[in-house]
C-alpha cells in the first residue's frame, strides 16, 4: 500500500494496483465494471507496495523539468488549435465570398500548423515521460481515475492527425466545385477532434484543481466516479476561456510570423502580402482578446463557486501580484495592439481625418492600464501596514477596488474596439441615405455604454460587495450590446461605400511590425503567468485538499522565480517555433523552385 | 537580413527581459506548506503561539481574509471597541470559552458568522491537523487576551463536539526556561519576534535599543505583565498584538532581570 499524502498523519490515499494492465477489451469490460462494486478492503489489498513517490530531475529539480515541459507543449498545442478555427474560418471566406487570397491565406496558415504539429506531439511525449518517472504516483492515481478518457484521447489524436494530413495535402487537390465543400468539412472536423482532444486533456487537469466534493483524501482512486470527475467545476469554464485564448494566441504568432517574413520580404508583392497577413492576424487577436475577460470572469467565479479559500487565495492571497503583473501585460497588450492600428492608418487614404483622436483614446489607455494596475488587497506584513497607515493605501486603495478596475477595463475594451472602427471606416464613404443617422446612432451607443460603464463603477463604491459583484454583470452587457450593435449598423452602412483609395498594403513602418512581436511575447509570456495562477492555486496540493504534494518542491514559489522559468518557456517555445517555421519557408522555397523548374521547362518545350 | 534577425532578437528577449524583471521587482511571496505539528500534553503556551503565529501568517492561509478587513473580521486589530480576537472571543457565544469558541469557529465556521460577512470560510480541518488548529486557537486567544489551551485538549480523545465540551478552566502556562540571563530569556520567549535588539529581532513593536532612557522601568514591567494597557507612541495600530502571558510564563526573577536589563539600555 503506497501512501501518497499524510500531511496529518490520518489522510492515506490507496493506489490501485491493477491499472492498465489488463490485456484485451472484454477483460477490460469485465474488470471496470466489477472495480466499481469492488469493498475498499479490496482494493487495498491490490493496492501497491513500496512504489516511489517522486523522481528527481538533474540540475533544474523534478518542478521546473514538469513546468518547462507542461508550458511550452501547452503552447504549441494552444498554436495548433488556435490556428484551424481562423483556417477554416478564412477558407470558408475565400467560399463564399470568391476571393482566393484568402483561400490562400488559409493554405499559409494550415502551413504553419503542419510543422508545428510534430513540436506539440513531441512535447506531449516529453511531459507524459516526464510525469510517469518524475510523479509516478501522481500519474498512478490520475490513471486510475481516467484511464478510458486517456484512450480515447490517442484516439481523437490519430484522428486529428490524419484528418490535418489530408486537410493540408489535399489542398490543391480538392479545389474545386463538391470537392472544395469536403475539403472544408475536412477543416470543420480537423477543430472537432482537436476540441474534444483539449476538452479530455482539461479534464485531468481541471480535475486537480477542483475534484467532486464527495472525493477526500480516504477515497480509493478507483471508487470516483469517472464522469463526476471528469466534468468536475471548473472543466468547462477552463474550456471555453482556452477556446477563446488559443484563437488569442494563435492570431498573435501567426502575425509575428508575418511581421517577421514582411521585414525580410524581397519584393513590394511578397511585402503587401505578409503586412496583410500580419494585419489579419492582429484583427484575430485582439478580436478575441476583447472577449477573453469575460470568459475569465465566468472561470474566476466559477472557482470561487468550488471553492472561496482558493478563489480567496487566487485574488487576494499569497498571488496577489500577480494580478498586478497581468494588469501590466494587458496594459502592453492594448498599447501595443492599438499603436499596430494607429500606425496602420498611415497606408489607409482617407484615415488622416481620424488621426487627431488618437492622442485623446491613449489617454484613456493609459489611465485604463494604471487604474488596473493599482494594488488593493496586498497580503502585508505588519511593517508595510504602519508604511502604507493602513491595510488600504490612503491614496490608491480607491482605485484598487473592483468598482475602479471593472470600469477601467471596459473603457480600454471599449477605446479598442474604437480603434478598430476609426480602422475600419478609414477609406469607406457610406453611401446609405442613412449614414449619418447611423453614424450619430453609433456614436450614442458608445457614450451610452460609457455612461453605464461609468455609473455602475461610481455607484459600486455605495454598495455592500456583494451587491457590486452583480454590477460587473451591467458593465459587461452594456460594452457587448454596444461592440454588437455597432458592428452591425457598420456592417450595413459600409454595403455599396465608395472608396477613399485602396489601402497601401505594404507601406508600412518597420516599427509596426515589431509592436506585433511584442503582441507574440506579450500573449506568450501571459499564458505562461496564467498557467502558473492555474496551478499554484492548488498550493502544496496535487489535487486540491485530496492528494497532497510532499514532494520537496510542495511549496508554490514565488512570482520571481516563476517569472524566470516563465520567460525560460517562452525562449523555448520562439526559439524552437522560429526554427520550425525557417523549415517551413526552406520547404516552400523548394516547392517554388520546383514549380519554376517545371514551368520553365514546359515553356522550353513549347518553343522548341 | 543579419540586422533585421538581431533587431528581432533584441525586442523578443528585451521584451521577455522587461517582464521578468518587473515581476521580480515586486514583493515576494511564497506559498509555504503547514508544517506538521504534534504537541505532547506537556505543551507550553508560548510553543503553541509561536506555532499558531506562523501558521496564522503563512499556511494557514488566514491572512487572506482577516488580515483585510474587509472579507473577515481582523483578528489582530480592535473590532470597534471590542479589542482584538483574544480580548473578546469569550463574549461571542453565552456558555462557551474563548477556546471552546475559537475551536468550533474554525471547524464550523458558518454557525458562528459575524453579522455582515459572508458565509466564506471553509471547515479548517480540511486543510489543517488537529494540532495545527489547536495551535492556532492559542495565538488567537494570545491577541490581547490569556492562553488557555493545554496539551489536553489537544491530546483529548475524540473530535468536534466532544473538544467543545471541555471544562474551560484556564492552566497557567510554566516558564519556557530557566534561564536567568536577561539576553537568554529574551530570545527564549520570543520577545525578538516582535522587538529589535542591536539589529536582532523584528520590527513590529518598539525596538528595545535606548528603551531606558525612553521609558521607566515601572513602565516596562507593566507593559511586559499588561501589554494592552498602552500602546507606545507610533504603534497604536499594533494595539493588543502583544500576548498577556508573560505574567505567567516568566518566574519573578526573570521577570525583574529582564526589566532591570531593558531599563538599563539608554
Amino acid at each position: 500500500m503506497a501512501t501518497l499524502a499524510a500531511a496529518t498523519g490520518k489522510r492515506k490515499i490507496k493506489l490501485n494496483q491493477n491499472c492498465g494492465r489488463s490485456l484485451f477489451w472484454p477483460a477490460l469490460a469485465v474488470f471496470g465494471i466489477a472495480s466499481q462494486f469492488a469493498s475498499p478492503d479490496l482494493l487495498l489489498a491490490q493496492s501497491l507496495e513500496g512504489v516511489r513517490q517522486y523522481g528527481e530531475f538533474p540540475l533544474v529539480g523534478s518542478r521546473v523539468a514538469i513546468w518547462v515541459a507542461a508550458q511550452v507543449h501547452l503552447l504549441f498545442a494552444a498554436f495548433v488549435l488556435g490556428v484551424p478555427m481562423f483556417a477554416v474560418v478564412a477558407e470558408a471566406v475565400g467560399i463564399f465570398g470568391g476571393d482566393s487570397k484568402y483561400d490562400k491565406l488559409a493554405k499559409e496558415f494550415t502551413r504553419l500548423l503542419l510543422v508545428a504539429y510534430s513540436a506539440t506531439a513531441i512535447w506531449g511525449a516529453i511531459l507524459s515521460f516526464l510525469l510517469v518517472t518524475l510523479y509516478p504516483g501522481l500519474w498512478l492515481y490520475l490513471t486510475e481515475i481516467f484511464q478510458v478518457s486517456m484512450w480515447i484521447y490517442v484516439c481523437l489524436f490519430f484522428f486529428e492527425s490524419f484528418t490535418l494530413y489530408l486537410y493540408y495535402y489535399g489542398w490543391d487537390l480538392w479545389n474545386t466545385g463538391r470537392a472544395k465543400w469536403v475539403h472544408w468539412t475536412l477543416g470543420i472536423l480537423l477543430n472537432i477532434w482537436g476540441t474534444a482532444v483539449m476538452f479530455i486533456a482539461n479534464s485531468w487537469l481541471t480535475y486537480m484543481m477542483s475534484p467532486p466534493a464527495d472525493v477526500t483524501p480516504d477515497t480509493a482512486p478507483g471508487m470516483v466516479q469517472f464522469w463526476s470527475a471528469f466534468a468536475n467545476a471548473t472543466w468547462m469554464p477552463i474550456n471555453i476561456h482556452r477556446i477563446i485564448a488559443n484563437v488569442v494566441f494563435g492570431g498573435a504568432i501567426v502575425g509575428a510570423y508575418a511581421a517577421y517574413r514582411f521585414l525580410v520580404a524581397r519584393t513590394d508583392e511578397e511585402r503587401a502580402h505578409y503586412d496583410w497577413m500580419g494585419y489579419i492576424g492582429n484583427l484575430i487577436a485582439m478580436g478575441a482578446l476583447i472577449i477573453l475577460p469575460f470568459a475569465g470572469y465566468y472561470l474566476g467565479r466559477e472557482i470561487y463557486e468550488f471553492n472561496q479559500q482558493m478563489g480567496i487565495t487566487m485574488m487576494g492571497g499569497f498571488m496577489s501580484w500577480l494580478w498586478i503583473i497581468q494588469a501590466f501585460l494587458i496594459g502592453v497588450l492594448f498599447l501595443a495592439g492599438n499603436y499596430y492600428l494607429w500606425v496602420g492608418m498611415g497606408r489607409i487614404p482617407g484615415a488622416e481625418r481620424f488621426m487627431p483622436y488618437t492622442k485623446y483614446m491613449l489617454v484613456v489607455l493609459v489611465l485604463g492600464v494604471m487604474v488596473w494596475a493599482t494594488p488593493n488587497t496586498m497580503i502585508a506584513d505588519r511593517e508595510e501596514i504602519a508604511a502604507m497607515g493602513g491595510t488600504h493605501h490612503p491614496f490608491l486603495g480607491v482605485l484598487g477596488v473592483m468598482s475602479a478596475k471593472n470600469t477601467a477595463v471596459n473603457l480600454m475594451i471599449l477605446t479598442t474596439f474604437l480603434s478598430f472602427l476609426l480602422y475600419r471606416r478609414a477609406n469607406s464613404r457610406p453611401t446609405v441615405d442613412w449614414a449619418r443617422t447611423g453614424t450619430i446612432v453609433q456614436g450614442a451607443l458608445f457614450v451610452l455604454a460609457s455612461l453605464i460603464v461609468v455609473f455602475y463603477g461610481v455607484y459600486g463604491y455605495f454598495v455592500p460587495a456583494i451587491v457590486r459583484i452583480g454590477f460587473s454583470v451591467y458593465q459587461v452587457l452594456a460594452v457587448l450590446a454596444t461592440i454588437i450593435g455597432v458592428i452591425t449598423i457598420d456592417v450595413f452602412m459600409l454595403r455599396g461605400a465608395e472608396s477613399r483609395g485602396d489601402i497601401r498594403w505594404g507601406q508600412m513602418p518597420p516599427r509596426s511590425q515589431y509592436a506585433l512581436f511584442i503582441l507574440a511575447v506579450t500573449f506568450t509570456w501571459l499564458m505562461g503567468l496564467m498557467g502558473f495562477a492555474r496551478s499554484g492555486i492548488r498550493q502544496h496540493w496535487h489535487v486540491w485538499e485530496v492528494v497532497r504534494d510532499t514532494s520537496e518542491y510542495a511549496a508554490t514559489p514565488a512570482l520571481g522565480y516563476a517569472a524566470i522559468v516563465i520567460s525560460c518557456c517562452v525562449l523555448i517555445f520562439f526559439t524552437l517555433v522560429s526554427f520550425i517555421f525557417w523549415l517551413g519557408g526552406l520547404a516552400e522555397k523548394g516547392t517554388k523552385a520546383s514549380a519554376d523548374s517545371v514551368a520553365a521547362t514546359s515553356s522550353t518545350q513549347g518553343v522548341s | 537580413m543579419l540586422t533585421e534577425n538581431l533587431k528581432i532578437i533584441g525586442v523578443v528577449v528585451g521584451t521577455i527581459g522587461l517582464f521578468t524583471l518587473v515581476a521580480n521587482s515586486i514583493p515576494q511571496v511564497q506559498s509555504e506548506v503547514p508544517q506538521d505539528l504534534s504537541f505532547g500534553t506537556d505543551v507550553t503556551a508560548a510553543e503553541l503561539t509561536a506555532s499558531g503565529g506562523l501558521l496564522f501568517g503563512s499556511a494557514g492561509g488566514c491572512t487572506a481574509c482577516h488580515g483585510l478587513g474587509t472579507r473577515a473580521p481582523n483578528l489582530l486589530t480592535s473590532n470597534g471597541s471590542e479589542g482584538p480576537i483574544g480580548a473578546r472571543c469569550g463574549d461571542r457565544v453565552t456558555g462557551e470559552s474563548c477556546k471552546e469558541y475559537l475551536y468550533r469557529a474554525m471547524i464550523e465556521p458558518n454557525v458562528f458568522l459575524v453579522e455582515g460577512y459572508s458565509p466564506i470560510m471553509p471547515d479548517m480541518r480540511r486543510s489543517l491537523s488537529n494540532d495545527q488548529i489547536w495551535a492556532l486557537v492559542a495565538y488567537l486567544e494570545a491577541q490581547g487576551g490569556e492562553v488557555t489551551v493545554t496539551g489536553a485538549d489537544i491530546n483529548q480523545e475524540g473530535e468536534g463536539e466532544a473538544q467543545t465540551t471541555m471544562a474551560a478552566a484556564p492552566v497557567p502556562a510554566g516558564p519556557t526556561s530557566d534561564a536567568t540571563d536577561p539576553l537568554e530569556i529574551l530570545r527564549a520567549n520570543a520577545c525578538l519576534g516582535c522587538h529589535v535588539l542591536s539589529g536582532e529581532g523584528a520590527p513590529i513593536g518598539p525596538g528595545f535599543d535606548g528603551i531606558g532612557g525612553r521609558v521607566s522601568a515601572d513602565y516596562i514591567r507593566e507593559s511586559i505583565l499588561k501589554p494592552s494597557v498602552a500602546a507606545a507612541e507610533g504603534y497604536e495600530a499594533f494595539a493588543g498584538l502583544m500576548p498577556a502571558i508573560y505574567a505567567n510564563q516568566l518566574t519573578a526573577g526573570q521577570l525583574e532581570n529582564v526589566v532591570m536589563f531593558l531599563a538599563e539600555l539608554r
